[in-house]
């Protein structure tokens, strides 16, 4: 049974991957970033990794996804002027 | 004729892709065997020994603050850099957040959450050696903090409540107190961050106060970190 | 377990793909976060071993996860976080100069 769920949390990973990577809208592609560390986190739970899951829920799923929206925000407010 | 040369350049690059993943599946094909029959003596040691040796519950962190701490003074020092090279490029112009003040709900809501993400934090870092998080996780919870006062209220409101001196000055603090710990070992005749063979007392294994420096070290490490992190973010709102 | 090592190489060589061809600066950065985050898969990969438990030892285990991955992978998260924020100040910065992200037309205006 984990198996299955490893193996489709894996298929997910790479799906999200590439949506981030192929759409056109750069929001679509900054907001999909915490579900794919969320994803991230998941695998490294059954892992047995429970410190690295910590941090990589907080850093990648957290903190990086405030920075690159604040960059988004700055950026498109030259765009529109 | 520019259409087919930017045709061939896609290609081209697709091309040196896929010849790279190729490269990739050969290298971890054998790493993959190599894996399964390998006796790998430093971590057996480490997780036989490990508790006895320095008394932290927590193997990763009784790896990262005691046998190889001089790699996490480095690592503190990445982001002491990150952040003085941020304080460096920000202007010295005060730009706020574009976009719609919020409603009352949502600065009640964070009025209310503020007190527990400070007790979370705090709770990471101090039992940082005998559970999961450490200095580093429970620093970034604390520097969570200032984000959320300037991401609700306003960079003026949040350099009110955090002034910008206060903050270096725990950053600097952090920083300093983890050589001063570091130095603790060698005026005892060990090396340099030694903390298990410095005979601090590793005491019961479980307890807060165990495993010698360790909880020290993890809150030195969760006031620089948490420090450094609220001046980055602060740094990249007021870059215009 | 040979499909893990499988879905790290084409995360990889997405990530690497995304920085070779895109044009966006963002788009870039992403690219890089998500060859950061395939390293620390392998990272976890390489440390575990089938039905060991976590490195917190309360108690005596029979078989025990590698705790020196762990500790690393730990380190590279932290690092690669302040980075990302060094980078996405740089791209602010080169977007308040040129009043653009593409790299093409910042390369064209270098001359």
């Amino acid at each position: 049974m984990i198996d299955i769920i490893f193996h489709l949390l894996f298929l997910f990973l790479i799906i999200t991957a590439f949506f981030m990577v192929f759409t056109k809208d750069l929001s679509n592609s900054v907001i999909t970033l915490p579900l794919f560390g969320a994803i991230l986190v998941i695998i490294f739970v059954i892992l047995q990794a429970p410190g690295v899951a910590l941090a990589a829920a907080i850093m990648t799923a957290g903190l990086t996804t405030a920075f690159f929206v604040i960059t988004i925000n700055k950026t498109e407010y030259g765009r529109n002027e | 004729m520019s259409r087919l040369n930017e045709r061939f350049t896609k290609l081209y690059k697709i091309g040196l892709v896929i010849t790279f993943a190729y490269f990739l599946l050969v290298l971890f094909y054998d790493i993959h065997n190599l894996g399964t029959d390998r006796k790998r003596y430093l971590s057996e040691h480490y997780i036989s020994q490990g508790v006895q040796e320095t008394g932290a519950t927590n193997l990763v962190a009784s790896v990262l603050y005691d046998y190889r701490a001089f790699d996490t003074l480095g690592e503190a020092t990445m982001i002491l850099t990150a952040a003085t090279v941020l304080a460096f490029l920000v202007p010295i112009t005060k730009a706020t957040m574009f976009g719609t003040p919020f409603k009352s709900i949502v600065n009640q809501t964070v009025k209310l959450i503020i007190p527990y993400i400070a007790v979370l934090g705090a709770y990471l870092i101090l039992f940082g050696h005998i559970s999961p998080g450490g200095g580093f996780v429970g620093g970034v919870v604390l520097s969570i903090i200032a984000i959320l006062l300037t991401l609700t209220y306003s960079v003026e409101f949040s350099e009110y409540i955090f002034k910008p001196d206060q903050k270096k000055f725990i950053e600097d603090i952090g920083a300093i107190g983890f050589v001063l710990l570091g130095l603790l070992g060698i005026f005892t005749g060990s090396n340099f961050l030694s903390n298990g063979q410095a005979n601090f007392g590793t005491g019961n294994a479980g307890e807060v106060f165990s495993a010698g420096l360790m909880p020290f070290i993890n809150l030195m490490i969760g006031l620089k970190v948490s420090a450094g992190l609220a001046i980055i973010f602060n740094s990249l709102i007021k870059e215009k | 377990m040979e499909i893990a090592y499988v879905a790290v190489i084409i995360l990889f060589c997405l990530g690497m793909y995304t920085i070779i061809t895109k044009k966006n600066l963002i788009k870039i950065v992403i690219g890089i976060t998500i060859v950061e985050s395939s390293l620390i898969l392998l990272l976890m990969l390489v440390g575990y071993k089938p039905g060991g438990t976590a490195p917190i030892l309360d108690k005596r285990y029979e078989i025990v996860v590698d705790p020196i991955t762990q500790a690393l992978a730990l380190t590279t998260i932290v690092i690669g976080g302040s980075v990302t924020a060094v980078m996405l100040a740089m791209v602010i910065k080169l977007h308040k100069r040129y009043r653009t992200l593409n790299i093409d037309e910042i390369r064209k205006l270098r001359g």
